[in-house]
């Protein structure tokens, strides 16, 4: 399991997603050696796609990504704009502090590549600016230089990690398998369902109820929320069937250790991976039918989206009870619903 | 019966049992300093959650380790016999005022030792090979038999229960839990692939049950106790080499000491006495002896005590419902390693004003308290009650306290644990039955 999870899936995903990283920084370079409303579609377009790739990859944050708190400087949102504009006027701002979390990462570029005006003439003229365009410039580049470096620091290490990751064999706290089940259940209890649902459709906050349509992920951009949605919950599925990134094809994972176990319900003797599987395409169809754009369906339907995240929390129980239970892994950390 | 009460025996088993039973205290008591869970357990935490009826017991803070300090010198004391009375009165109360604070760390073996500390304070374990007896040049050769018999009838009493709470369907019919736990550690060199086998759950099932039943009477009886001995060696380190369970292996492997018989103890203090250079001789015909008035209170407490203990075990009978899903009489009663239960517990604090908060559970608990909360009723409710006055002065007015909870109990799928429509604000606690638990959907048959 250990190394089908390595070999399979976690390398080869952080190298799809630094092709398109590296993609996305080329068409970075060229918008910011002259900007243009041409170069400026050009990077959005590679900065989408490199975003939907990101979501492959989050649900790794256990060893070296855990190591650099890979997450934590690349999406957390909603972006700090305020924060981005104080950054952009002073070049030599701190970004490894807590506080610098939110204006960098794919959010701060949704901010600087989407939002900063109103048309794409307007976003143009904002880099062109006389007196700040080239310290805004600056400050796309450095953005993006970080994530690069950041994302360079994690693959590198992994060979070497990979040896002491495939001898942690075991289940108790600090074996590798208990490493990837606490992140693997935190990743998707507090960063797609929470992150990504719950908290835009105003499920987990002290004001109950009421959305937080700017707490969606990729607010500027808008219309590629629930594609990004997809992807990580998506993600999630193949990684807990053990599907090989390249080949597609499932290897040893989470279900073939449940169903090795023999784990199953035993009142109707359905499996409990078929019963974790069922509930992930549930989940599928039930974000499929929302509109491309959260930021409008909090608003407009939100109760659709509350019956995804219904449907996720139901996973959720699956995953971090049932399946724990059955493996007899402990879950380490502690719950925090982002309110 | 009178006859018996007036036999006596040698004092020997019940001074090396008290030796043991205070070094290991220390050790364990220093063990528990030194990795930080003084800190972890009794001064970090915001909340605690104390026994129903001791809710007088509180955390001390700061002075936490001035209480371990306490324990563990009375349990030097008592390991030297030295000034025993005293200390092993202090050594029961410091020990089980921190057993007291907070139920999240309940475990079995913690209860026992409260309970033989109790004993201890009322036998004459430091008649011979201690500091006292040295110093008042008190070494006697008999002690009452009863005040041994007392410890090993509470040894037996704690196996055998433990052996009847396994005969239940699930640990003999789907090797439940075992077969969740064993497999987890199919990493161990040699024996590791066999735990993946189901049939090496229930052999373990069936084999420690009939270990549990059986060890008593076998080490009871002279011609079985040096073979009963080594099964208590090899089923303690293997259980201490599967499970996370700390300092009770080697707890019962030292108590099981005390079904040996006097010479052989007396031959322990020989060697100890002659590697420190004592005299151990004891002088004979001296006999311990109680006032009389003293014996009569002690063996009237002690009869009452052990109608107590063997009542315990029996008093989930007056409970409706699955005894491992409500947990109504579960504890205090020699239940050890029965079940795998996991959970997730939200709670909802609503107020008459309609607002509403979904609880942060890590705002208020530690990650072991989080656990404990999730899968025991009584801890729930407690919770609830810390949630609604917590809330009630952060601007709720009224708060109601509702959770929506998932349990999943030795291998079954997670269910509700707690009706979610029950508003906990205004539930209290009670020895009596409490509703407000779903029924479980299954049976599972046992004593």
């Amino acid at each position: 399991m250990l190394v089908n999870w390595v070999d399979n899936i976690v390398i080869p995903s952080y190298e799809i997603f630094q092709t398109k990283l590296g993609i996305m920084a080329t068409s970075a370079e060229e918008f910011a050696s002259a900007p243009s409303e041409a170069l400026l579609q050009q990077l959005r377009e590679d900065w989408v796609n490199a975003y939907i790739e990101y979501q492959n990859v989050e649900l790794f944050e256990f060893g070296p990504a855990d190591k650099y708190i890979l997450r934590n400087y690349f999406n957390i949102y909603p972006a700090d704009v305020s924060g981005i504009e104080e950054n952009i006027s002073d070049p030599s701002a701190n970004l490894q502090v807590p506080d610098a979390y939110p204006r960098q990462g794919f959010p701060a570029l949704d901010y600087l590549i989407n939002g900063v005006g109103n048309s794409d003439l307007e976003i143009v003229g904002f880099y062109t600016d006389e007196t700040s365009g080239s310290a805004r410039i600056n400050y796309l580049s450095t953005v993006i230089a970080r994530m690069e470096e950041r994302l360079e620091n994690v693959i590198s290490e992994w060979p070497s990690y990979r040896e002491t990751f495939i001898s942690k064999t075991g289940l108790d706290i600090g074996s590798s398998t208990g490493l990837v089940v606490n992140a693997f259940v935190l990743e998707y209890e507090r960063y797609v369902r929470s992150g990504k649902i719950g908290i835009p459709a105003g499920v987990m906050v002290v004001t109950g109820g009421i959305p937080q349509p700017d707490k969606v992920e990729a607010f500027y951009k808008k219309d590629i929320s629930k594609i990004l949605a997809l992807t990580a919950h998506g993600a999630a599925r193949r990684f807990f069937n053990g599907e090989a990134r390249e080949t597609g094809e499932d290897g040893p994972s989470f279900k073939s250790y449940l169903d090795a176990l023999e784990a199953k319900d035993e009142t109707s003797g359905v499996l409990l991976s078929t019963i974790i599987n069922n509930q992930f395409e549930l989940i599928e169809t039930k974000i499929e039918v929302l509109p491309d754009n959260f930021h409008s369906a909090v608003q407009n339907e939100n109760e659709a989206m509350v019956e995804a995240y219904d449907a996720m929390q139901a996973l959720v129980r699956y995953l971090k009870v049932d399946m724990t239970s059955a493996m007899s892994v402990t879950i380490t950390y502690t719950d925090n619903d982002g309110d | 019966m009178k006859n018996y009460l007036q036999k006596t025996t040698s004092p020997a088993p019940l001074a090396v049992f008290r030796v043991a039973f205070g070094l290991l205290l220390f050790a364990g008591t220093v063990r528990f300093w030194l990795k930080g869970w003084i800190e972890a357990l009794y001064i970090q935490p915001k909340h605690f959650f104390p026994f129903y009826g001791f809710e007088y017991v509180k955390p001390l803070g700061e002075f936490t380790y001035l209480l371990f300090f306490i324990c563990a010198l009375s349990a030097l004391m008592v390991a030297f016999g030295f000034k025993y009375r005293i200390a092993s009165i202090l050594l029961f109360l410091s020990f089980t005022y921190i057993e007291l604070i907070d139920k999240s760390t309940y475990l079995n073996h913690y209860y026992f030792i409260s309970m033989v500390a109790l004993l201890m304070i009322f036998v004459p374990a430091n008649a011979t090979f201690s500091i006292d007896a040295w110093r008042k040049n008190l070494n006697v050769s008999g002690i009452p038999k009863w005040s041994i018999d007392a410890i090993k009838l509470l040894i037996c009493m704690l196996y055998f229960f433990a052996g009847l709470a396994k005969i239940n369907s699930d640990w003999l019919l789907h090797a439940q839990p075992l077969r969740i736990w064993l497999p987890a550690n199919n990493d161990l060199p040699v024996i590791g692939h066999f735990l993946n086998e189901t049939w090496v759950a229930y052999a373990f099932s069936w084999a420690g049950c009939l270990y549990d039943l059986s060890i008593p009477f076998l080490l009871l009886y002279a011609r079985t106790r040096r073979i009963a001995y080594v099964a208590v060696i090899t089923f303690h380190l293997l259980t201490s080499l599967l499970f996370p369970i700390g300092m009770f292996p080697y707890i019962m492997i030292v108590t099981a000491l005390i079904f040996f018989s006097p010479d052989f103890h007396q031959e322990i203090i020989d060697r100890i006495s002659i590697l420190l250079g004592a005299n151990s001789k004891m002088r004979p015909v001296v006999t311990y002896q109680y006032h009389p008035l003293t014996s009569k209170l002690i063996l009237t407490g002690l009869v009452v005590f052990f109608a107590i203990q063997l009542a315990l075990p029996f008093r989930h009978l007056a409970y409706p419902g699955e005894l491992f899903w409500t947990e109504q009489g579960y504890r205090f009663s020699w239940r050890v390693m029965l079940i795998e239960k996991a959970g997730h517990a939200e709670f909802i604090v609503r107020d008459k004003n309609g607002r509403q908060a979904v609880v942060d559970n890590k705002q208020f608990l530690t990650t072991l308290q989080e656990k404990m909360v999730a899968t025991q009723p009584d801890m729930i409710l407690q919770y609830a009650h810390i949630l609604r006055n917590h809330y009630a002065t952060h601007g709720f007015n009224e708060p109601e306290v509702y959770v929506d909870s998932y349990v999943t109990l030795n291998g079954r799928l997670g269910r509700p644990l707690i009706d979610p429509a029950v508003d906990l604000a205004k539930t209290d606690d009670s020895f009596s039955d409490k509703p407000w638990i779903v029924r479980y959907h299954d049976d599972i048959k046992g004593l």
